[in-house]
């Protein structure tokens, strides 16, 4: 069952169908609401959003993508949960354990490498919202500037030049490659 | 994936500053360093994308029957109007074309059912005579496997708390997806529910029709058309399809095939009772139910229905629709599985039920 499908018999009623659709971007879902600040609640923002996304099924647009669509409203949800949370959103973005790729004949570059990484990563946390929404959606979740504006509610042009800025921020704070 | 989003063209905010276009020259090695960055990132690991789909099901259902189905479903105006604290979820309108339209006309629309869906309502026993269990009422918080709630990290400051406004957000959401859900499920119910919504719930080959009061006992005792006993041996040939055996219930006292073949009764001591039939198309058995409502559960991860009350059982004429009472009914579990349909008539509990219907060969 396609998407078109699976959407098209979802507004008909038919729970099943919504069951695959949700069973199929419930892990983008969960990576997007987490990367955009859900931090550990992400689970309960995905099962919100999905459980909003079939009350607004009707509005979808049957000839637009799902996927943008339904990470719009996990954005939002994100968002108002971060909101409710009176602060900012957690961004706990933390390299997983087994990110320094071991090269046993450098051990020195893979060093070098991994606090590369941390730094880098450091400087994405602490870029203003905007900036590092824009270059969560783009870089981390590997999203196009046309679905980052959808996902993020902005025109693309703002897209842009959020990440324009993020990433001329983040070569000031780090440097060029390996510098 | 597709890029043809709504915006193309324009760019409202212009770039600052260093304005040079696109991003490709300068930032080349940059961008792929943070795409790298990415993959290497610590995400927890998401739910079980199956896990995730029966709990968003689960929510999407809470409403079914119990309570809510009874006003709301029987009024064909529906949704604006049996919440109206609630945005009207429009598009869901039922359609009235149904056949069930013809169903007795007992609906009492101011009675409908905020009350019992008011915020911050988490049992919902209280609304009434004969609701269900408290301890199977629908679900109004958000559903998540246990397991899954253990992986919250340790150390976080809030720990599982939740802000009194997600709270009540929670609780809006539940009553719009109640409201939505309480027609969604009638025609979610069937492979064929999409045709009709009506208010009327249809299922695994039984039309159950929902009142606010109880329906008056059947008194008689009447058997299904062409009912007659059969030695176990000539069942396979002359049922029209594979015949099941719950295997918790061992072989059953007696068998018969009514119906030309479409239906097969086993019974066992107790009072226990199966009857599976084809055709999933039009309904055959007809169920009327005042409270307490259908409990909705599953059966090897398959939607089904617990009936937990006695009531009217009758068939309904394949010719011409006619309803044909047969007699009052002990609680039933109704399933469906691979296109045959089953109720399972007498069990003690909603667990024996579904434990015998489980073991299904």
């Amino acid at each position: 069952m396609d998407d078109d499908e699976a959407i098209a018999r979802s507004l008909e009623g038919d729970l099943a169908a919504y069951e695959v659709l949700v069973a199929r971007y419930s892990a983008l879902a969960h990576r997007t609401a987490f990367m955009l600040g859900a931090g550990d609640e992400a689970e309960d923002v995905v099962q919100e959003a999905f459980v909003k996304a079939f009350r607004h099924l009707s509005g979808f647009r049957a000839d637009a993508p799902f996927r943008p669509w339904l990470l719009r409203i996990v954005a939002n949800e994100t968002h108002n949960l971060t909101r409710s949370r009176g602060r900012r959103s957690s961004l706990e973005l933390r390299l997983a354990g087994n990110a320094d790729t071991r090269v046993p004949d450098d051990p020195e570059g893979a060093a070098v490498a991994t606090d590369r990484r941390s730094r880098l990563l450091a400087a994405v946390r602490g870029l203003p919202e905007r900036e590092r929404q824009a270059v969560v959606c783009r870089y981390f979740l590997q999203l196009s500037e046309a679905e980052t504006a959808q996902v993020l509610g902005w025109p693309v042009g703002t897209v842009k030049s959020s990440t324009h800025r993020g990433l001329a921020r983040l070569r000031g704070e780090v440097g060029d490659e390996l510098a | 994936m597709n890029s043809h989003e709504p915006f193309e063209e324009p760019v409202d905010e212009p770039l600052d500053g260093t304005s040079d276009g696109p991003l490709d020259g300068p930032f080349d090695e940059l961008e792929a360093e943070l795409t790298a960055l990415g993959n290497l990132l610590d995400v927890p690991g998401p739910p079980p994308p199956s896990d995730m789909a029966a709990a968003v099901r689960a929510r999407l259902e809470q409403v079914t029957p119990p309570h809510d189905a009874r006003p709301t479903t029987r009024d064909t105006h529906v949704p604006g109007t049996s919440a109206p604290d609630t945005s009207a979820p429009d598009a869901e309108a039922p359609r009235t074309s149904a056949p069930g339209t013809s169903a007795p006309g007992t609906s009492a629309p101011g009675t409908s059912a905020p009350d019992a869906e008011a915020p911050g309502v988490e049992a919902p026993g209280g609304s009434g005579a004969g609701g269900p269990d408290p301890a199977h009422g629908p679900i109004t918080g958000p559903v998540r496997p246990h397991t899954r709630r253990d992986s919250r990290a340790p150390g976080r400051r809030d720990g599982g708390r939740r802000s009194p406004a997600r709270r009540g957000r929670r609780a809006r959401w539940a009553i719009v997806a109640a409201v939505v859900v309480a027609v969604i499920t009638v025609t979610a119910a069937t492979p064929q529910g999409r045709a009709a919504v009506t208010q009327i719930l249809r299922f695994a080959g039984i039309e159950i029709e929902i009142g606010e009061t109880t329906p008056p006992p059947v008194t008689t005792t009447a058997t299904l058309p062409g009912e007659h006993q059969v030695p176990r041996t000539d069942v396979p040939g002359q049922a029209r399809f594979q015949v099941r055996t719950p295997a918790a219930l061992g072989d059953p006292q007696r068998v018969t095939v009514a119906d030309d073949g479409r239906m097969v009764s086993m019974f066992w001591p107790g009072g226990l009772r199966l009857d599976q039939f084809d055709g999933t198309v039009s309904p055959f058995f007809f169920k009327k139910l005042g409270p307490p409502a259908p409990e909705y559960t599953r059966v090897n991860g398959r939607e089904a229905w617990w009936i937990p009350g006695e009531h009217p059982l009758g068939y309904i004429l394949r010719q011409d629709g006619t309803q044909v009472p047969l007699r009052q009914a002990a609680a039933t579990l109704i399933w469906q599985q691979d296109s045959l349909n089953f109720r399972l008539e007498g069990a003690k509990s909603k667990a024996e039920a579904v434990r015998i219907a489980s073991s299904l060969g």
